[in-house]
């Protein structure tokens, strides 16, 4: 039988933990967002400078697991001097880490935009960051919204992974309080469900941005 | 403004090709073509698909880069070589501004409005306000005859009027010269007149254009001079009647018998 008593004792708590647990994916996301951005326009430019690098970046990346990478953030790099807080260390690793997949979806993206567009701005005159920013992202938009999206909820989700690196977010609020309740079930049920609202919501709150991204869109 | 000055007053050929070649790997698409278009003048390119014609249309405003000759656009070289990468994008820049182009596929951009298309380069590149820009872009929807579709996205157009759209578009720049690049070939055949009713309207007050084309009704009615490309080489090129009536080379006669049986 579920212990309803404990739950809604330890409820604020968990809360807590879970407004950490936003705060950490919201800023990751945001910041995510920018590093694939210019590392999705950098694999395609033809600047070797830009490119190599990005490349390395999202493969190094995509081919070895978030949890050592979190690892190395905030236990290796102190040997280098670089000390981040938890909090930071785990806003680094999401960020580096998100981006990677993101500068993908990214680059999918303007790249399904059809040549035809980038000549008629072109004939009109218009530069190439002026082309990039008002006539091709818009369009590529449409397309990578969703997968973004579906990276952010993956996101959301792996940041449970901070808490092995001493940030108390949610994973670790419900840890800690099994700890003195000896009550695993219920403490990881609620943290469940609250990652559920987080990861359910961000997906109702994507629908909306889509429908307006889609003005214009064959049916 | 003085660069505007510059294309309105220049008084020799608004454009003036000189040994034109473009090679595409091994494959020589433009085998060093000469071509002067003059003030308002009309010329048409035909001949058979893979001549050349289209790539020289797309030389002319360097979406394709020569391999080798000279594009002067009002007296200016287009293809310098004397510009570092950002100066030369600057002055391709300007210079696009001065030649309007219309493509096969009307490329307009599905995101933005009829009126939208029409205002964002006038605002973006030229800098103009918007209310300016927006005032002369329903002047030339009314023109084209497509006034009462500002507010509608080009899915929602048939093709004649999202070609006429992209036709409005380009003069929104106030340009010059207007380059057609088969700009009624994927249209279905009962919307083909609507665009070249606008295209000889543009015509008859004295735009100059340079007009790629399978339409030869049209070339033979509106155009000024008619050029016949084939294999990268312009074989003959004269006034429509003479093209048309009485071609002299043997290519000539077998495209246009094949065309007009």
């Amino acid at each position: 039988m579920l212990d309803w008593s404990i739950i809604i004792h330890y409820f604020p708590f968990l809360f807590k933990g879970a407004l950490l647990t936003l705060q950490i994916s919201v800023i990751s996301l945001i910041l995510g967002l920018a590093v694939g951005l210019a590392a999705a326009l950098s694999i395609l430019s033809h600047n070797i400078l830009l490119r190599w690098p990005a490349r390395f970046y999202v493969w190094i990346i995509r081919s070895t697991p978030l949890l050592v990478q979190l690892f190395i953030i905030y236990y290796g790099l102190p040997q280098f001097g670089i000390d981040l807080n938890p909090f930071w260390s785990g806003v680094l690793g999401l960020a580096l880490n998100t981006g990677a997949y993101n500068a993908e979806t990214i680059r999918a993206g303007i790249l399904s935009v059809p040549k035809g567009q980038v000549e008629a701005a072109r004939s009109l005159g218009m530069g190439s960051s002026l082309t990039m920013r008002r006539i091709v992202l818009p369009q590529a938009m449409r397309l990578i919204i969703p997968p973004l999206g579906n990276n952010f909820i993956i996101l959301i989700k792996d940041t449970s992974l901070v808490s092995t690196i001493t940030l108390v977010e949610l994973t670790l609020t419900a840890q800690r309080l099994i700890g003195s309740t000896y009550k695993p079930f219920e403490m990881y049920l609620m943290a469940a469900v609250l990652y559920a609202v987080l990861t359910t919501g961000s997906s109702l709150l994507l629908r909306q941005f889509e429908k307006r991204a889609l003005k214009g869109a064959a049916a | 403004m003085s660069a505007n000055n510059a294309f309105a007053t220049h008084e020799g050929a608004m454009i003036d090709l000189r040994g034109l070649r473009k090679s595409f790997g091994s494959n020589e698409v433009l085998k060093g073509i000469d071509l002067t278009v003059q003030r308002s003048e009309v010329q048409v390119l035909i001949g058979p698909s893979g001549s050349g014609k289209s790539t020289l249309l797309r030389c002319v405003n360097h979406l394709e880069q020569p391999s080798g000759g000279q594009i002067l656009v009002a007296g200016e070289l287009v293809n310098r070589s004397d510009l570092k990468p950002r100066a030369f994008q600057r002055h391709l820049n300007r210079i696009r501004t001065h030649l309007g182009m219309v493509f096969q596929q009307f490329n307009l951009f599905p995101h933005k409005t009829v009126l939208e298309n029409v205002v964002e380069a006038p605002v973006q590149v030229l800098g103009r306000s918007k209310d300016e820009a927006v005032a002369d872009a329903e002047e030339l929807l009314a023109k084209v005859g497509l006034a009462d579709k500002r507010d509608a996205y080009p899915v929602s157009l048939s093709g004649g009027q999202q070609q006429r759209v992209a036709i409005a578009r380009a003069l929104a720049m106030k340009p010059s010269v207007m380059l057609f690049d088969e700009v009624t070939s994927a249209l279905d055949p009962e919307l083909v007149g609507e665009v070249l009713r606008v295209m000889e309207d543009l015509a008859a007050e004295g735009m100059t254009m340079m007009v790629v084309t399978h339409e030869m009704g049209f070339a033979e009615r509106v155009g000024d001079r008619v050029i016949f490309m084939a294999d990268g080489n312009i074989v003959e090129e004269g006034v429509p009647a003479e093209i048309f009536s009485h071609p002299r080379e043997e290519r000539t006669k077998r495209f246009l018998g094949d065309i007009l049986k």
